[in-house]
């Protein structure tokens, strides 16, 4: 880890994220004031005269007639999938596949700093500024949800699903990641950085349109976001972490292998 | 201090450096002269750590460069050819944040070497013209003051004044025992301050010579302009070796001592005389047309 090039990543980084993190404030502090305990059956019997394939397929699976199932359904089926995901594709790109393409990696290797440590770091910024932006959204979500409905969210299991879902976030940038320091072209490197996760959310809402095409969920990390089970299954959850846990190493390990060992033509 | 044996890169083009070998001794200015694409940048890279040769070795301080890049970075102070900043920053804060990424703590060499460069570092880096750009770059190779440098093409973009300001600062690092690498391919830098000079060409070294011994060769070239054909006639049917240029205008070869070439000027019309002192670039060119034909 270096601190000194861990700040400028802020620096060079915050205008994606404050645009990121205010998206999600938009839709977060909506779906908590749609909410209607009253008339949350209003809301079933509404989707009820919709296509299933449709609502599905924007991941509105089932909305709950509590809060905790209400946003599980509401948003961590498509929303905070998406959203952070934008993020990491370009904030993964930027982090060394940018440096390389343009050159000003050169700088950053003429200090006495390793590849490993200058990899390293911006692997860590990356993993950490995920972090900062699920944990900036889920007190949004708790400290709103408290304001507006006190003791209606469950917040121990609503803290489970943030953080299944903050390991699947960290999986998918690994991947972005990995992507970047393969690439010496930025071009490249954003082609399979963005193309998996964008290939993840499609094959996710393909999947969720009709069983005849169900197995699609087979190729999308996303499937494993599955709030149903996370929500009440804790076996399941501890499974799934372990394998994202595992995942995410092995990607961040990796990438900053292969970016230590290729030739750069800086 | 400076070692590279054998060291060849092939790059998928089928470019890229062939068998380079050269050594720079400590405390000596070593000028890399070459066109545009004949490998300078790519030997410098791997003197730099950043490219996996495909066969050779490079040493900096005996340390192979490859392995040891990180730590060969505290002795190394490096000029990219590119001047491919982090170009949202100010001049300034990069300057600070390249003093952060080796930890310097002192900052006087930093300041004096704004102040003789004359540089405004308060702007951004992605407004400034690339002559400003060399500047930041040169003092970011200079703050820490290494033992070895690594300069790639240093004085491109810069005006003359601050060509004079480099090359004075270039002195007084020699004078002060340190070791320089500069690649180039203006030959009247080279020189002036180095004491060898390597020429390379589509990747392979054809010649090291000694800069001194260059210099002390006593054979001149004069490019004299006459008034009168007669006058044309008399030094072309000299025994001097000459060359016409056009009708009045005569290259002639003379070497010491210089009494009979004077002696016969002074019967002519002599309306202009030049000294071609380019000892280095006839060498230069001497190399690359040879191959050319």
């Amino acid at each position: 880890m270096n601190k000194t090039l861990f700040k400028s990543n802020i620096k060079s980084n915050w205008g994606v994220f404050a645009f990121i993190v205010g998206m999600l404030m938009i839709y977060v502090s909506t779906s908590i004031s749609m909410f209607d305990p009253e008339s949350a059956d209003a809301m079933d019997a509404m989707f009820a005269m919709l296509p299933e394939g449709m609502i599905k397929a924007f991941g509105f699976i089932s909305l709950g007639t509590d809060l905790t199932t209400y946003l599980a359904g509401y948003l961590y089926g498509f929303i905070l999938i998406v959203f952070p995901i934008i993020y990491t594709i370009i904030v993964a790109n930027n982090l060394v596949a940018r440096h390389v393409d343009r050159g000003s990696m050169a700088y950053l290797l003429a200090t006495p700093n390793t590849r490993v440590r200058v990899g390293t770091t911006q692997a860590v910024y990356l993993v950490g500024s995920i972090a900062a932006l699920m944990i900036i959204v889920t007190s949004a979500l708790v400290g709103m949800s408290e304001a507006m409905f006190a003791g209606h969210l469950e917040i121990g299991k609503f803290l489970v699903l943030n953080l299944v879902t903050l390991l699947v976030l960290i999986t998918v940038a690994g991947i972005s990641f990995l992507a970047s320091c393969i690439f010496s072209d930025a071009k490249l490197s954003l082609a399979f950085g963005a193309g998996i996760p964008i290939a993840f959310v499609m094959f996710k809402m393909v999947a969720d349109l009709s069983e005849k095409v169900e197995f699609f969920k087979y190729f999308s990390l996303y499937t494993l976001l599955d709030t149903d089970k996370i929500l009440n299954d804790s076996s399941y959850v501890l499974t799934i972490s372990l394998i994202l846990v595992v995942a995410s190493v092995v990607l961040y390990s990796l990438g900053v292998s292969i970016f230590n060992k290729k030739s750069l033509a800086i | 201090m400076i070692k590279v044996e054998n060291l060849t890169q092939v790059y998928k083009s089928g470019k890229g450096i062939f068998d380079v070998s050269f050594n720079v001794n400590e405390g000596e200015v070593f000028g890399y002269l070459g066109p545009n694409g004949a490998g300078k940048t790519t030997t410098i890279r791997n003197l730099m750590g950043f490219t996996n040769a495909s066969k050779g070795n490079a040493f900096i301080d005996s340390k192979e460069c490859r392995q040891n890049s990180a730590n060969l970075q505290n002795v190394i102070g490096y000029l990219p050819g590119e001047m491919n900043m982090l170009d949202y920053m100010t001049g300034m804060e990069f300057l600070k944040f390249m003093g952060d990424m080796r930890n310097l703590k002192d900052t006087t060499r930093r300041d004096k070497l704004i102040k003789r460069f004359d540089l405004d570092a308060s702007g951004k880096i992605k407004k400034m013209s690339k002559g400003m750009k060399q500047k930041i770059g040169i003092i970011v190779a200079f703050m820490h003051d290494p033992k070895v440098y690594i300069l790639d093409e240093p004085t491109s973009g810069l005006d003359p004044l601050m060509q004079n300001v480099f090359m004075d600062i270039i002195k007084e690092e020699k004078q002060r025992g340190k070791t320089i690498l500069m690649s180039s391919h203006i030959f009247e830098e080279v020189q002036k301050v180095c004491d060898r000079v390597g020429i390379i060409k589509d990747g392979r070294i054809v010649t090291v010579q000694d800069i001194a011994e260059l210099n002390s060769v006593n054979t001149k070239t004069f490019v004299i302009t006459l008034g009168k054909a007669k006058d044309v006639k008399t030094i072309v049917d000299s025994d001097f070796d000459t060359q016409n240029i056009d009708d009045y205008t005569v290259k002639i070869s003379a070497s010491y001592p210089f009494n009979h070439f004077y002696s016969m000027l002074s019967k002519c019309d002599v309306k202009s005389l030049d000294v071609e002192n380019v000892t280095l670039e006839n060498m230069f060119m001497k190399y690359y047309e040879s191959e050319e034909s």
